[in-house]
């Protein structure tokens, strides 16, 4: 019989460890299942939640091998097969406060979520009495946002928020935010999107890694885009995200281009930059990274570069 | 000593609803108590929709043709004035759902969109595509928040406190640091959901539904209506009891035996796989009794096969359904069959409610609403679509009657409480330091396969009568029951220690009310009894729990508009 060595963090209230546990393979079997397994098999003391076990509670969200999964929708096969091994490490949601072994607290995200109001700000045309009017095409805007089921893996995936808890917000909380600034029914979409903008919006690093996690296939980093085009739109320009897109916008526009040596410039002024990028900017230039006097030229096919801005605006408006 | 006006237990459709109006423009403390973190409560699983005669889709739906659906839904068990209670009220209901931002499906005018379901004569289920009861949950998650509800999650209830037939309080536990607490409240609503997993392994029940609620009412002397009756759905995954959708009998899937047989031919020979849920269910059953299933025990099965649609089809007919199989069994329709069986769906019984409009119960102060309890408005059998409805509209109901009796009431004394959390304190304490006995999980497991095997799909007076018997005799080896944690801090293991005690106590009032019920209605259905009796059953079940004996009682139907008929379709 096929084993898989399967090693769990776990944690008392004071001490934390990893536990070995030896089970045998089983074929077309979930990530659930040998959780269960494990523990009314082996070891009862064992903590996880679950619920529903078909992928719409979100209670069952854990990390294998250092990535968050669905317990309950992630087949066995898959796992051992990306991760081309019998050895699984299981440990609980990065970026959440752990309770137990697996089990971590939701309670402060739902506070922190409260800063976006992540709830229906009723616009004039509804009623209790007799509800809203929505067209199908304006329901489609929140269908995807509302498939959310706060699982928490995006927000154990993020980079940002590993170095940033208290600044940045979750993304299943911009999520939140996003359902409600597009919902036609709310009357008040600047108060959850003022929130998001200053909770640093603009952190978003790119790493793609909570839309490529997301059980809901959720599109995440979209909405991400999507948010901070609604702050530019809404008059939010003089902030450092803002300038920083602004340059890169204005620089390949101009010259085809970026000019590196003035994005730091463009985006914090040239104060800021002064106080904070210089030494880095000359250990930079000491190891031959940049060049300061280089002034990068328009490239040749420039017309072609604009066309693409025009077309941009175009399919905008 | 924790002291609230008003205690919610559950925070799933019901519980959120009841809070929500309990604590609406009044200074009443109310706190919802739930053993997991409410956006994960079963409602959430609900995909179908909620029905309420809008009239947007059909103009001639009305309250008055819901209220008949519902009535002949339930074969005439239903008490009436309750269901039309129910259904006149329900449109409006949906307006306050959309006003509390739930994200419906539109039509092109812009109304909310309703589709046609089983049971009903128009269409008029409300619906956020396949994820109904998640978008409600979650809209009710966030007005509470909004509306600054106080939430002990992770929470366990342990008992009601009753004194001279008066609610007193609580006593619960706080599963995170392990400590018990009495509570003094002068309400509660019990919304815990329903008891499907008397059956654990097979049903489409969350792990957690084990009728806690329900089984300390029953504790506390409130009686349990109608508790033998239990929907099951035909084609639930073989290993986990997970949903597959009527879709595939629908697009003409095969149902497929041993022996390779396409063996509804035997039972509805014109119909074939397409022939009604409780037929289907019955004709599995029978196949896997009688030898022609795979696999063995609980783990029987049979296929349903769908490779002749082909590839294109399945994929753009039902591409969720092939997802589903591939996740959670393992198997790729479009190559290999899927192994199905029936899987509990539903429980129509549970805590007596004796008055509809406050959802009170015979104890002053106790209040219930949700599939926790039994209104009636489903009667032997609930109609798809009518659960959600059923949660969000009495869940209001039993919120406001609970401010009722809150405001109505004083708090009681504290001696009882104190007793019986420290009672409770002990025994934890005894089973965290238990270090041998019964396993627990065996205990369960063994009430599941008797429950499925004898007081399942279709029942018999012998087999029944042997399944109490056994139900007794794990009723008296969980006394020596063994839970294996000896930890304070989140003791899951305690938790379902008293998890299957509960189901244990439920269970034994299901195999009674079904043993003493002699004929077959809606859900229950017998095979020494094939037919409906009014003269003798057109009445509800009432099963009170003395002590350790259990006391069997009638209560007439409440008729007003509809007199029984045969239930053609």
């Amino acid at each position: 019989m096929e084993m898989m060595t399967v090693k769990i963090k776990r944690f008392d209230g004071r001490n934390s460890y990893y536990q070995k546990y030896e089970v045998p393979y089983e074929k077309g079997k979930t990530i659930l299942w040998l959780l269960t397994t494990i523990r009314e098999e082996q070891d009862p003391t064992l903590n996880f939640t679950s619920a529903c076990r078909h992928a719409i509670c979100g209670s069952c969200a854990v990390q294998i091998n250092g990535n968050a999964f669905l317990a309950c929708n992630t087949p066995l096969d898959d796992v051992l097969d990306t991760y081309k091994t019998m050895n699984l490490t299981f440990e609980p949601l990065k970026n959440f406060e752990v309770i137990k072994d697996l089990v971590i607290v939701w309670e402060p995200k739902m506070e922190k979520m409260t800063k976006v109001k992540p709830w229906i700000i009723p616009g004039e045309e509804g009623s209790k009495e007799i509800g809203f009017l929505q067209s199908e095409e304006d329901f489609q805007q929140i269908a995807a946002p509302t498939d959310c089921i706060l699982c928490g893996v995006c927000a154990s995936e993020c980079n940002q928020l590993a170095v940033n808890q208290d600044g940045y917000l979750e993304p299943f909380i911009l999520n939140k935010a996003y359902r409600y600034i597009v919902d036609t029914r709310d009357g008040a979409p600047e108060q959850h999107l003022k929130p998001v903008l200053e909770n640093d919006l603009w952190k978003c690093l790119h790493c793609m890694q909570c839309v490529s996690q997301c059980p809901k296939t959720i599109p995440l980093t979209d909405q991400i885009a999507f948010l901070r085009s609604a702050t530019m739109a809404m008059g939010e320009l003089d902030n450092q995200g803002a300038k920083h897109a602004y340059a890169f916008h204005d620089d390949v526009k101009n010259k085809g281009r970026l000019n590196e040596t003035m994005l730091p410039i463009k985006t914090d002024g040239l104060v800021q930059t002064a106080l904070t990028k210089i030494p880095f900017a000359l250990r930079m230039v000491k190891k031959g990274k940049i060049n300061p006097l280089h002034m990068p030229k328009q490239i040749s096919g420039i017309q072609e570069v604009r066309k693409l801005y025009e077309y941009a605006e175009e399919v905008k408006s | 000593m924790l002291k609230f006006d008003v205690v919610v237990v559950g925070a799933g459709g019901a519980g959120m609803m009841a809070a929500l109006s309990a604590s609406e423009k009044n200074n009443l403390k109310v706190a919802v108590l739930s053993k997991i973190f409410p956006t994960r409560s079963h409602t959430g699983a609900a995909q179908g929709g909620i029905n309420a005669a809008m009239g947007y889709r059909d103009s001639t739906d009305s309250p008055e043709k819901h209220f008949r659906d519902t009535v002949k839904g339930s074969d005439f068990l239903a008490d009436q004035d309750a269901v039309e209670f129910f259904t006149s009220g329900m449109p409006d209901m949906i307006s306050e759902l959309d006003y509390y931002g739930v994200p419906f499906s539109r039509d092109e005018k812009g109304q909310v969109a309703q589709r046609p379901f089983g049971g009903a004569s128009s269409p008029r289920t409300c619906y956020s595509a396949d994820k109904t009861g998640h978008v409600i949950l979650h809209a009710l998650y966030e007005q509470c928040l909004k509306n600054h509800v106080q939430f002990l999650n992770e929470w366990f209830l342990l008992s009601l406190v009753v004194e001279d037939g008066k609610f007193e309080g609580l006593v619960a536990m706080d599963i995170r640091d392990g400590k018990i607490h009495p509570i003094q409240a002068k309400s509660v609503v019990i919304a815990s959901g329903g008891f499907g997993r008397i059956y654990w392994s097979r049903t489409t029940n969350a792990i957690n539904m084990t009728g806690d609620g329900t089984a300390a009412c029953f504790e506390a002397g409130i009686p349990l209506k109608d508790p033998e009756f239990i929907q099951f759905h035909p084609t639930g995954l073989a290993q986990t009891g997970v949903l597959l959708s009527e879709a595939c009998r629908g697009e003409g899937g095969y149902l497929i035996n041993k022996d390779g047989e396409r063996f509804m031919a035997r039972y509805a020979p014109e119909k074939m796989e397409l022939g009604p849920r409780d037929l289907v269910s019955r004709s599995i059953e029978t196949e896997i009794k009688e030898g022609r299933g795979f696999g063995e025990g609980m783990t029987s099965y049979v296929l349903m096969d769908l490779r002749h649609l082909g590839e294109k089809k399945i994929m753009e007919r039902l591409p969720q359904v092939r997802e589903l199989a591939l996740e959670f069994e393992g198997v790729d329709l479009i190559k290999e069959p899927v192994p199905i069986r029936p899987s509990c769906h539903y429980t129509m019984g549970g805590i007596h409610v004796s008055d509809y409009k406050t959802c009170s119960t015979p104890i002053e102060g106790i209040h219930a609403a949700g599939e926790c309890c039994s209104v009636s408005i489903h009667g032997a059998n609930r109609l798809g679509g009518n659960s959600v409805a059923d949660v969000v509209f009495f869940g209001k109901y039993a919120g406001l009657g609970a401010k009722e009796s809150a405001m109505r009431r004083s708090f009681g004394r504290t001696e009882k409480l104190e007793q019986e959390a420290n009672a409770w304190k002990t025994k934890f304490k005894t089973i965290r330091e238990k270090t041998t006995g019964v396993s627990m999980f065996s205990i369960r497991n063994r009430l599941a396969e008797t429950m499925w095997n004898y007081v399942g799909i279709f029942r018999t007076e012998s087999e029944m009568a042997q399944a109490l018997a056994t139900v007794d005799e794990l009723i008296e080896e969980y006394k020596d029951a063994y839970a294996g944690d000896a930890s304070v801090k989140y003791n899951m293991a305690f938790i379902n220690y008293v998890e299957i005690g509960n189901i244990l106590k439920l269970a034994r009032a299901v195999a009674m009310g079904a043993l003493n019920r002699r004929e077959s209605r809606g859900s229950h259905s017998r095979g020494d009894y094939p037919t409906r009796n009014d003269e003798q059953f057109l009445k509800h079940t009432l099963i009170y729990k003395d002590g350790e004996n259990y006391r069997l009682e009638y209560a007439p139907v409440t008729i007003t508009n509809y007199q029984p008929e045969e239930r053609k379709y």
